[in-house]
């Protein structure tokens, strides 16, 4: 398979500020490699310096297995590559078929303006002009132009910003088409579900450093803890008292028991209350694990891996 | 990928947004228009028509191609489409041709309309050799003034360009004799025209015409050759500043 991104100790700091402190990400073909972050962890830095809008102070990046020297990006390496930026714009002026011939002319081997307007679904608003398409709508428009290529290897910096539900899930099924074709997508978001949905690997970015790396499972397996919820005659001093509990927290009759142990807790449980009802156990949400990234500062994440 | 369709569309699309803009458009085309109406034609009293023919000729094509550059590219850089296209395939000569083929478009128009107005209602007569030469210059003479609001475009916010390029093009145009010969300014003021490109253009325009001065062709053109390289040079490091910027 081959190895569509390489990042190596990558550094960078504005003014003295360090926004990316010894970064490394791997990514092949074929694979969706989502960077979460909460806001200001360096996230877009990451990737205007990947793509060569920033220069990085140091560090190795390999894009589509060429090494990539300060900012520039040759222009046989931009016919492989899909860009969509977070703040992205077009001519307000032009309509959206306008746009789509502007940028399928750039391609030697891409999709014609035509099969972009449907690839963005809005055969319907071909004439429309981009300043006034929803916001959902300009999303799908710029979301279509980063493939007007056919690419090889795509950065998708915040897609679904502003999408609606329907709009959204429509956006994940082409990545996940996108996938299939053998196509490597880089991808930054906020919401924890489109990483649960699309990624293989998830890279946590806190404070510049990569804190934590793995599958969505294996993010989720560093919290040594699992979530019992039931309803219970129990207080909740009584429930801090089973075996393994860590944690109890009550929202109107609902019990939640965090437990390290959720079969010895769950047997304790019911063997003092036979009245136990709706009881469920869940493993850690995705959200937890990146809260618990997250709010710890990145050295010490760095420490405990 | 074909090249030349690269920069056709670009070209293309280009002009069209802009001819969609009304705002751009009607005072684009309208300022030299009206002044030239107004102090060419209707007040003009002196026998001046051929030489406001050329100095609002001069300040006709300055607008469009400073305004297009500096408001547009500020536009695009605060708005990412110019990111987008620095990522896209597209060779970045392109995008800038394109704006200049825009100004030139603007700059065609004004000097056909002020030609026009020029021929039937100020009695301005110049041999054909003339008309072309001082429509070839003018046309030239667009550069120095597309480079200038490149720089501010890549420079500035989108906030603060239409107000910068107009602190600049209404003084340069101004102190460069473009609204009232040179010689009615302060000494100080006449001096300082030296410095900008739109002197020493409409110094060239008026040559052709008869009513220059009187320095000599050479220094003028050297004068505009040099504030054109020495703009590209500013441009240039400009642009490689874009990079620099914080993401």
């Amino acid at each position: 398979m081959m190895r569509a991104l390489t990042v190596n100790n990558l550094h960078k700091a504005y003014a003295g500020t360090t926004v990316l402190a010894g970064v490394d990400l791997t990514l092949d073909a074929g694979e969706v490699l989502c960077v979460l972050g909460p806001n200001g962890a360096g996230k877009t830095t990451l990737i205007s310096t990947l793509l060569g809008l920033v220069n990085a102070d140091s560090g190795e990046i390999h894009l589509l297995g060429k090494p990539q020297l300060g900012m520039t990006r040759s222009q046989a390496l931009r016919q492989q590559l899909g860009v969509m930026m977070q703040i992205g714009s077009l001519s307000a002026n032009l309509s959206v078929y306008e746009q789509c011939d502007l940028f399928s002319s750039y391609y030697a081997q891409g999709y014609s303006a035509a099969e972009l307007v449907a690839l963005a679904g809005l055969e319907a608003q071909t004439k429309q002009r981009f300043g006034r398409l929803s916001g959902g709508q300009k999303q799908r428009l710029l979301f279509a132009l980063a493939l007007a290529g056919k690419p090889q290897l795509v950065f998708l910096d915040e897609p679904t910003l502003g999408m609606d539900v329907e709009a959204r899930q429509a956006l994940w099924q082409q990545v996940k088409q996108l996938r299939q074709q053998g196509v490597a997508v880089v991808l930054t978001t906020h919401y924890l579900e489109e990483a649960e949905q699309l990624a293989d690997s998830i890279a946590v970015l806190h404070q510049g450093r990569i804190v934590a790396k793995g599958s969505p499972s294996e993010l989720k397996a560093l919290m040594q803890y699992k979530v019992v919820r039931c309803h219970s005659r129990l207080t909740d001093a009584e429930l801090a008292l089973l075996p393994a509990v860590l944690q109890v927290s009550r929202e109107q009759q609902l019990i939640t028991l965090h437990s390290h142990h959720a079969e010895q807790t769950v047997r304790a449980l019911l063997q003092i209350d036979q009245w136990v009802t709706d009881l469920e156990v869940r493993p850690v949400a995705l959200e937890q694990a990146f809260l618990h990234l997250t709010q710890t500062p990145a050295t010490q994440q760095e420490q405990a891996a | 990928m074909n090249t030349v369709a690269i920069y056709r569309k670009e070209a293309w699309y280009d002009l069209l947004s802009i001819l969609r803009t009304p705002a751009f458009v009607i005072p684009s085309l309208a300022f030299p228009v009206v002044f030239y109406v107004f102090f060419g034609v209707l007040f003009n009293s002196g026998g001046a028509s051929a030489y406001m023919l050329v100095t609002y000729g001069c300040f006709g094509i300055m607008g469009p191609a400073m305004f297009n550059f500096a408001i547009n590219i500020a536009s695009d850089r605060a708005h990412g489409w110019l990111t987008l296209k620095r990522l896209s395939p597209m060779p970045v000569p392109a995008y800038l041709l394109a704006k200049f083929i825009t100004a030139l478009m603007f700059s065609l128009v004004i000097i056909g309309l002020l030609f026009t107005l020029a021929v039937l209602f100020a009695g301005v007569k110049l041999a054909p050799s003339q008309w072309v030469l001082l429509a070839g210059i003018l046309l030239l003479g667009t550069l120095p003034f597309a480079l200038i609001g490149l720089i501010l475009g890549l420079t500035l916010s989108d906030k603060a360009a239409p107000a910068v390029v107009n602190l600049v093009y209404l003084p340069m145009a101004l102190l460069s004799g473009l609204w009232f010969p040179v010689n009615m300014l302060p000494a100080l003021l006449q001096q300082a025209s030296w410095v900008w490109p739109s002197y020493h253009l409409s110094q060239v325009g008026l040559k052709v015409v008869g009513m220059d001065q009187g320095y000599a062709l050479w220094i003028h053109l050297s004068a505009l050759t040099f504030s054109s390289l020495l703009l590209t040079i500013i441009a240039y490091w400009a642009f490689q500043r874009l990079g620099a910027a914080k993401a």
